[in-house]
């Protein structure tokens, strides 16, 4: 298999347990958060902010909450290459997710679907691989316990100093490590 | 001046398959009542599928012709334009190409007179001729019936032992005159191209409106797709022949037992490829419920934009990426909606609620400064009245707003712990006494 394409994840101690050393390009990754609340997005921060700043896209396909945008540009992430898509249904958004997924102008796409069958996995994958984009998809804790098809699985449980990210699968590399990242301090100091 | 150069089509089979294309493409049309149709409306159909195609080949020419007593024939002057698409053959190759993926049959010669272009549209072979004598070459051997005289005339004409049209252009002039009549010796004239052959030319409209009816009604939207596409195709010749493009067009359905309906297709710049325009409405198809079966098909465009607009306001980016971004815009808010594709952007504001807003996506927006302490990256949509917190991680953070802005409020904001690990944004309303919760700390 021909190396993958990573893009930093902005967490050293991450990006040493991730093949390539980053999140997956031109492919999905599942993030299954215990809560909500605990740094989940945070996670993605500098990634999307290195995509944004190379002149890329992030599209954001039905978040359950808002996207604050005060906060994200106190983070570093140019608020005008941020796409935020509504839909009234599932099927609209994977719909959406697959089309933005598929554009050469978009890095990355997230998403929040209720619930995703293996095959739309797939179908994703090959959108992000067509794109050369990196998908994300907000999973519930439950999922970890069903096999998919993503590259790349990570299980976020809150920790007292960060967030502890469980690598459940990783296409290529290794599974089963636990790590502590430091994720952006919830109050400035 | 370059010697004109005149570009017939003959569209043989030009009502027949204005109607047959939606017949061909959808299972619940039944042929017989088709055909039944293209009879009796034959000249009608006719002749708005020639309008059509009329606009569709000003792109080529800006002398375009038809007189349809004279048959299924379309004229277009190409005696400056061909140099402008390479030489004639390469004309008549795109030309060709496009006609064929419009659907319709057909035959096109090109001759120094329009008369003579026609003629050869008869023929099987050679039907291009660039000089007046290599017309008259070409014209000699074939036989007179392929004249357009009145049948008397033809028959005159036999009846004097004559078979090759050579023959007949060899005899005197004043003859000819005198034994088959005057118009008949004009026609010679202008067949051979020596003699004025004026052409109406015909105006493209200020607007464009192209109506398409189907021999019977078409149930599935699917098979609008195909007379769809040669609707846009042709609508795409008109722009390029206007040298203009379009923000939007609408789509109007026509209906035997209820109102027409509609639908207006927007684009975020201005547009002329057919291809983006197909994209774009199959999608506005694909989620629209008409509401009866259709039994014809219009497009319509009333205002018109430069072809080139560069989006100024669009920040830093190249221009592929930029075309490809929009083409994706387009898509999703043809099929979600225009108001669910948005961007983000600051305004300054200081309560938390107010600091920002919904923009045009891809839009660049003036940098505001933040200087407020760390916010959380979700905000619910409204805040949400919670029971006083039991763990608070540090706060709090004072913000009031008076008056002058809506709400005479003062709030001591606090970031706390939920026993999963979750940290909350709260704020307790010191007027009220009572605890929110405003964002996540995601």
């Amino acid at each position: 298999m021909a190396p993958r394409l990573a893009a930093p994840s902005g967490f050293p101690e991450l990006d040493a347990s991730l093949p390539g050393g980053g999140w997956p390009v031109g492919a999905i990754a599942e993030l299954m958060s215990d809560a909500i609340g605990i740094g989940e997005l945070s996670l993605l921060v500098p990634v999307l902010s290195r995509l944004a700043r190379a002149g890329r896209y992030i599209a954001w396909i039905a978040p359950p909450y808002l996207p604050y945008a005060p906060a994200l540009a106190q983070r570093g992430l140019p608020l005008e290459r941020m796409l935020l898509v509504q839909t009234r249904s599932l099927q609209e958004s994977l719909w959406a997710t697959e089309q933005a997924l598929r554009c050469p102008a978009v890095g990355a796409v997230l998403g929040w679907p209720a619930y995703i069958i293996d095959k739309n996995v797939r179908r994703l994958q090959l959108a992000a691989e067509a794109g050369g984009s990196l998908g994300i998809l907000y999973r519930p804790p439950e999922a970890a316990r069903e096999s998919s098809p993503a590259a790349l699985r990570l299980r976020l449980h809150a920790a007292s100093d960060g967030l502890a990210v469980e690598i459940h699968k990783s296409r290529g590399g290794r599974a089963g490590l636990t790590l502590r990242v430091g994720v952006a301090p919830t109050v400035a100091a | 001046m370059s010697a004109a150069l005149w570009l017939c089509i003959r569209l043989p089979r030009l009502a027949h398959e204005a109607l047959a294309v939606a017949a061909d493409h959808s299972a619940s049309t039944d042929e017989p009542a088709a055909a039944d149709r293209a009879t009796i409306e034959h000249s009608a159909i006719a002749h708005t599928a020639m309008e059509r195609l009329a606009a569709w080949a000003y792109q080529w020419s800006s002398l375009v012709s038809y007189r349809l007593p004279d048959g299924p024939l379309l004229w277009l002057e190409v005696g400056a334009s061909r140099a402008l698409f390479g030489g004639h053959a390469a004309l008549l190759a795109k030309l060709e190409a496009e006609l064929t993926q419009l659907g319709y049959s057909h035959v096109c010669a090109l001759a120094p007179s329009p008369t003579g272009a026609a003629l050869l549209t008869q023929v099987q072979q050679q039907r291009c001729v660039t000089t007046r004598s290599q017309l008259r070459s070409r014209l000699e051997p074939l036989p007179l019936s392929l004249l357009a005289l009145p049948q008397a005339v033809l028959a005159a004409l036999q009846s004097a032992g004559l078979r090759r049209i050579g023959q007949l252009l060899a005899l005197p002039a004043a003859a000819i005159a005198r034994r088959f009549g005057p118009q008949t010796c004009l026609y010679l004239r202008r067949l051979c191209g020596t003699a004025s052959d004026p052409r109406p030319a015909w105006r493209l409209p200020v607007t464009y409106r192209a109506r398409f009816e189907f021999g019977s009604e078409v149930h599935a939207t699917t098979a609008l797709l195909f007379p769809l596409r040669r609707l846009l195709l042709e609508f795409q010749g008109y722009l390029r022949g206007r040298d203009c493009a379009v923000l939007r067009f609408t789509l109007e359905f026509e209906h035997y037992r209820h109102a027409a309906s509609g639908l207006t297709i927007g684009m975020s710049a201005p547009t002329r490829d057919a291809a983006q325009f197909l994209l774009l409405a199959r999608e506005r198809l694909q989620a629209a419920v008409l509401p009866a079966p259709v039994s014809a098909l219009s497009l319509a465009a009333l205002e018109f934009t430069a072809a080139t607009v560069v989006q100024a306001d669009l920040f830093g980016s190249n221009a592929q990426q930029l075309q490809q971004l929009q083409l994706l815009l387009d898509r999703m808010q043809a099929r979600l909606g225009t108001e669910q594709v948005r961007g983000l952007a600051l305004t300054a504001d200081h309560r938390p609620e107010h600091a920002w807003g919904f923009v045009t996506p891809a839009r660049s927006t003036p940098a505001a400064e933040t200087q407020a302490p760390a916010r959380p990256c979700t905000l619910l949509h409204s805040p949400r009245r919670i029971e006083p917190p039991e763990r608070l991680l540090s706060g709090p953070e004072r913000i009031e707003s008076g008056w002058w802005d809506g709400g005479d409020a003062t709030r001591d904001y606090y970031v706390a712990g939920t026993e999963d690990g979750a940290r909350l944004w709260v704020f307790q309303d010191l007027a009220e006494g009572a605890w929110y919760l405003q964002g996540l700390w995601t």
